[in-house]
């Protein structure tokens, strides 16, 4: 049996969201028209008034709805210390830290060359932009450490520092709290390597 | 194809890529089955034992099982024993990776392209030099049955480390009158040098690497590589 083309449409299109197939998109499309209309109605409201609304901070590249968001504008920011993620998800966790109180500047994305995602497709040219404010005398570079991380963080940290801006990049090492014993072998290792000598 | 079971299997990831919420698919290249690719179910859990340990260019031991097209990884064991890649030599890994990802077919096992293999990558580890990319690529059209003739021309002859050349591809070089009569002119001393591996004359280097560049766009059938296209593009920056 057919199913009529408004509910059909609807099951299709909530298969956009990652990890729902068809069984789970029909569940969803039903439990909102049988069981939840108002919030199917608040779902609908909410997206609309989102993809309306949010764009890009001109300063940070996370979403925002005013043109640069608040955090960018906060005078209570430390505006000389830029760090550099790759998703907004990597921003929240920096914030949990609470050991740090810069701004950000929000990559969506990684350079990863096999993928083909490279400078264009993360527009680069708008972080240089924004670090050569004149303002920014440190960019901290916070992008994973995987291997398409360090390949961002390598050309970030080599084309910043041509044009004379202080880069860092966070350390990598054993976690806290963590015993020998328990670590991976690939994260002591790397350890080892990255050891440094210990100062008065 | 029938069911088998593979373990301890020494293996480097070429590439990876996210697989339904939770899973990854792996591209590896394995010393005795050559490019497979595995499902690891659940790696990208947040505190799955494979997060972290899937990475390129560090060499692990893989276990999987299953049939068809994909099969199932089981196990993975970090090997060690050399540093991760840094900076610009992890771009000549990427390099390395998309042209075994386009050239190699699925389950050819190449035993000698995969010492090879891990070893320029070892060498990448401790040094960065562009002949170790001019190395394996020799190697690997060798492997793959395209093998270069550098030592003799075309007509039979001896090459003239001070002849010029023009390379014609499957067959070899065919001695000019002048350089730079054919758009693929090398030296006689650069094939010679090409033939020893020895690429310390650096306009045998260049050289080398133009005619490499041609014979890799010819095998993977004019496919322009992503990763020469990115590095340009950080180069601009």
């Amino acid at each position: 049996m057919a199913l009529p083309t408004g509910l059909d449409a609807l099951i299709e299109a909530l298969r956009c969201l990652p990890g729902v197939g068809p069984k789970s998109a029909q569940r969803m499309a039903y439990h909102l028209l049988q069981r939840d209309r108002q919030g199917a109605q608040r779902l609908a409201d909410s997206m609309q008034y989102a993809l309306n609304n949010l764009r890009h901070c001109q300063r940070c590249n996370t979403f925002t709805e005013a043109e640069v968001c608040e955090r960018c504008l906060s005078p209570k920011r430390d505006h000389g210390l830029l760090c550099v993620v790759e998703t907004p998800v990597d921003m929240n966790m920096m914030e949990q830290t609470q050991a740090y109180s810069g701004l950000y500047y929000v990559l969506m994305g990684r350079v990863s060359p096999l993928d083909g995602v490279g400078p264009r497709e993360l527009q680069l040219e708008r972080l240089l932009a924004r670090a050569s404010d004149g303002v920014v005398r440190e960019v901290m570079l916070a992008t994973n450490f995987t291997n398409e991380g360090e390949v961002t963080a390598h050309y970030l940290g080599e084309m910043l520092k041509s044009r004379g801006i202080r880069v860092t990049r966070i350390a990598r090492g054993v976690p806290v709290g963590g015993e020998l014993e328990y670590v991976d072998p690939g994260t002591l290792a790397q350890a080892v390597r990255e050891r440094k000598t210990l100062t008065e | 194809m029938h069911r088998h079971k593979v373990d301890g299997q020494p293996a480097f990831v070429l590439h990876s890529y996210p697989f339904r919420e939770t899973s990854l698919i792996v591209e590896v290249f394995s010393r005795d089955f050559g490019r497979v690719a595995l499902l690891a179910r659940g790696a990208r859990r947040p505190r799955s034992a494979l997060r972290g340990l899937l990475l390129a260019f560090q060499p692990l031991e893989l276990g999987w099982a299953g049939k068809g097209e994909v099969q199932t990884l089981m196990k993975a064991e970090w090997q060690g024993g050399q540093p991760l890649l840094s900076g610009r030599a992890l771009f000549y890994g990427y390099y390395l990776n998309e042209l075994l990802m386009n050239l190699l077919p699925r389950e050819d096992a190449h035993e000698r392209l995969f010492n090879v293999y891990a070893a320029t990558l070892r060498r990448l580890g401790e040094s960065l030099r562009e002949s170790d990319l001019r190395c394996f690529e020799r190697a690997l059209l060798q492997e793959l049955g395209y093998g270069l003739t550098l030592d003799t021309d075309v007509a039979g002859q001896p090459v003239d480390p001070s002849a010029f050349y023009a390379y014609e591809i499957e067959r070899g070089p065919i001695r000019l009158d002048q350089a730079g009569a054919s758009a693929l002119s090398v030296g006689g001393k650069t094939l010679l040098d090409m033939a020893n591996d020895d690429f310390s004359d650096p306009r045998s280097l260049l050289e080398a690497k133009q005619l490499m560049r041609t014979l890799v766009a010819h095998y993977t059938g004019g496919k322009s590589l992503e990763t020469r296209k990115i590095f340009m593009e950080l180069q601009e920056l």
